[in-house]
């Protein structure tokens, strides 16, 4: 008995809802960041399930791609997280309702 | 055999994941989301995929957790409080619902789809080094141009968004590692919040320039 | 499940039991031979008290290290303090089984088997990933120890590392455009032809500078040790270790030393080719292997005394100095040794 492709997909399936219920849990937003990246993850998994198992590289390069594209993402949200801190002195995303009615 | 490691490396990926989720430290989440990197990287091999597993644990877990835990560090971000929420009465109403998914996603799973899906061979040549390498370069070629011009703007969105603009003296130079040292340690007539700029090499030219006497040098006490 | 499978996983247990044993035991002797070279350097002796010129002094520091209190801060966070120096030994071990030690050779009773642990297709990336996964290691020892000099070298000491892992890594591509894969066995195999001038160092010596530069970067040593002298931040990011824990980081540093010097050896100074062996014993016999093995090791030897000369010899980089050196500097000579070596190939091959 070797592992079916649903199982594989299954796990794809359990990971995502973990990371969604963190992104709407979370207060910290590096935390909420992090779910994120989880998410990415997931996705990353499935892709590569089909392409080992129907044998096409095509679902390999596209998690390349997307690799590339959560780092670039890191940089640049890690740098607004950054600079949102350096003004209001906490990470808390619920603070930062300035511009609630 | 198989059927082990995968029950291993995903219970460690779940695991992992609900442990991001549910620690309020956040060292504490980064270091688990690196834990559900590697057992993910762990799955990627037993799918034949070696490149990308090895791939995602250099740039997942070695390049992007990295940044991440410099700045939990950096910024010394603390651990969340516990907050009661207004909409505790949904908890029920939210069991029930997920309930209710995770019934159709098994029926889904186990009942539906019987189509015969080839089996997974592990000599594949699709997960190795050089399919992926001949397919980034002939038929991928514009998504692997478009990405490195990506991450060209990553790069300078980065660096603009980081800089720290702070207005320097003119005149003033700046030396890596100098001191800055209130003037009340040398003349404590001087208030606290005096911040006036002593040029001296060292902090034993500084009283000399301002020709207090020098309290701190036991050798020069005469 | 069948006898094959298992056998072969014993097989497997049995050479990574050996393997950690030669390595274990070369790193003691390497502690103990840096402090004797660079005793002789300095113009003294170094410790000879113990045993015959001092051969039984890493098994009296080691149970000076078993012995010792091992004192805990208090206000650390526990979990990571006890974690760090399991991440930083541990990534150095990991990156053990993918090296080649010898040919397939033939012995005696078990039959012809190639002499490395494992063998893979993307081994030299897997290699560059558990040193990259090393870093956390010491970034952790620095956080976890609620120290503010420790913060200071743990900080420092990774930026350092991670800012010399892409020269590293660039340098590399060049020995994988020569080669044609990343697979380790296949680029020793492939440094085998012209009586040793094939090695990638005469086909790429520039990129062997730096590779040797970003390494001794990348294992915290003179002239880059910045983070952890003693004269500096007090003692860096293992501050606040002590016994055991110390044992560890120490043992992760010299293991590291040791593994960048075994990767430098199989990419660019060809592995277990020794020149005229193969006319000499002809391939997969018994004294072929022997002879490559006995070659790699004293190439590695060569490179770890390397690392003990320049400690004796070189002052330190100051931390921007060093930086500056790695980003601006550094960095734009490998990407121009990637593009000269590739445009030799396409005249010459």
């Amino acid at each position: 008995m070797v592992p079916q492709l649903s199982w594989y997909l299954a796990l794809s399936a359990i990971l995502f809802t973990i990371g969604v219920a963190g992104v709407i849990i979370k207060r910290n937003v590096i935390a909420m960041f992090m779910c994120v990246e989880l998410m990415l993850n997931a996705v990353n998994l499935t892709f590569v399930a089909f392409s080992s198992f129907f044998h096409d590289v095509t679902g390999q390069l596209f998690v390349f791609i997307v690799m590339t594209v959560a780092a670039a993402e890191a940089a640049v949200g890690l740098g607004i997280i950054i600079a949102i801190f350096r003004n209001r002195e906490t990470l808390d995303v619920d603070e930062a309702s300035i511009l609630k009615l | 055999m198989l059927v082990l490691l995968f029950i291993l490396f995903a219970g460690l990926a779940i695991g992992c994941a609900i442990a991001v989720v549910a620690q309020r430290n956040p060292l504490y989440c980064a270091i688990s989301l690196i834990g559900v990197f590697i057992s993910l990287a762990c799955l990627y091999v037993m799918l034949a995929a070696p490149f990308i597993a090895a791939v995602q644990v250099v740039v997942y877990a070695g390049a992007i957790m990295v940044l991440v835990v410099f700045v939990i560090m950096l910024l010394n971000v603390e651990q969340e409080e516990r907050r009661r929420s207004r909409l505790g009465f949904l908890v029920p109403v939210a069991v029930v619902l997920a309930a209710i998914l995770i019934a159709e996603a098994t029926f889904i799973i186990w009942f539906v789809d019987r189509s015969p899906v080839r089996p997974l061979s592990s000599v594949s040549d699709t997960g190795l080094t050089s399919s992926i390498g001949s397919a980034l370069f002939t038929k991928y070629l514009l998504p692997f141009e478009i990405t490195s011009i990506l991450l060209l703007m990553a790069i300078v969105g980065a660096m603009t968004l980081a800089r720290r603009i702070k207005e320097i003296p003119p005149g003033a130079a700046v030396v890596p590692g100098a001191q800055v040292l209130p003037l009340h340690m040398f003349d404590p007539t001087i208030a606290l919040d005096d911040t006036r700029a002593v040029e001296a090499h060292g902090s034993d030219e500084v009283a000399e320039v301002m020709g207090v006497p020098d309290d701190h040098d036991p050798t020069k006490r005469d | 499940m069948d006898w094959a499978t298992i056998l072969d996983i014993g097989l497997k247990f049995v050479a990574i039991t050996i393997a950690f044993t030669v390595v274990l035991l070369i790193v003691a002797y390497t502690v103990l031979a840096e402090r004797r070279v660079l005793a002789f350097i300095q113009g003294r002796l170094g410790p000879n008290r113990v045993g015959y010129g001092g051969m039984l002094q890493p098994f009296a520091d080691l149970l000076k290290f078993i012995l010792k209190e091992d004192i805990v801060p208090d206000k650390s966070t526990r979990f990571i303090y006890f974690l760090a120096p399991v991440i930083a030994t541990m990534a150095a071990l990991m990156t053990m089984i993918v090296y080649p030690f010898g040919p397939e050779t033939y012995i005696p009773l078990i039959g012809t088997i190639p002499l490395s642990i494992a063998r893979f297709d993307v081994a030299l990336l897997y290699v560059l990933g558990v040193t990259s996964v090393g870093v956390y290691g010491i970034m952790l020892a620095g956080w976890s120890s609620n120290n503010k000099y420790s913060l200071m070298g743990g900080l420092r000491s990774s930026a350092q590392m991670i800012s010399y892992e892409l020269a590293l890594g660039l340098s590399l591509i060049g020995v994988i455009l020569l080669a044609g894969t990343l697979d380790l066995q296949k680029i020793v195999e492939t440094q085998s032809a012209w009586h040793g001038f094939r090695w990638f160092i005469f086909l790429h010596p520039l990129g062997f500078i730096v590779y040797l530069i970003a390494a001794i970067a990348e294992t915290n040593r003179v002239p880059f040790d910045l983070p952890e002298a003693e004269t500096e931040l007090v003692a860096g990011f293992h501050t606040e270790y002590s016994a055991m824990k110390f044992a560890l980081f120490f043992l992760a540093e010299y293991i590291n030393m040791f593994t960048v010097s075994m990767l430098a050896t199989t990419l660019f100074l060809g592995g277990w080719n020794v020149p005229f062996a193969e006319d000499l014993f002809g391939r997969g016999t018994f004294l072929f292997g022997l002879v490559g093995v006995i070659g790699f090791l004293l190439k590695v030897i060569f490179f770890l005394f390397l690392y003990i000369w320049l400690r004796g010899t070189l002052p330190r980089f100051r931390f921007d100095q060093l930086m500056n050196f790695g980003w601006k500097f550094l960095l734009p000579v490998a990407l121009f040794s990637i593009f000269l070596t590739a445009t030799l190939m396409m005249f010459f091959m």
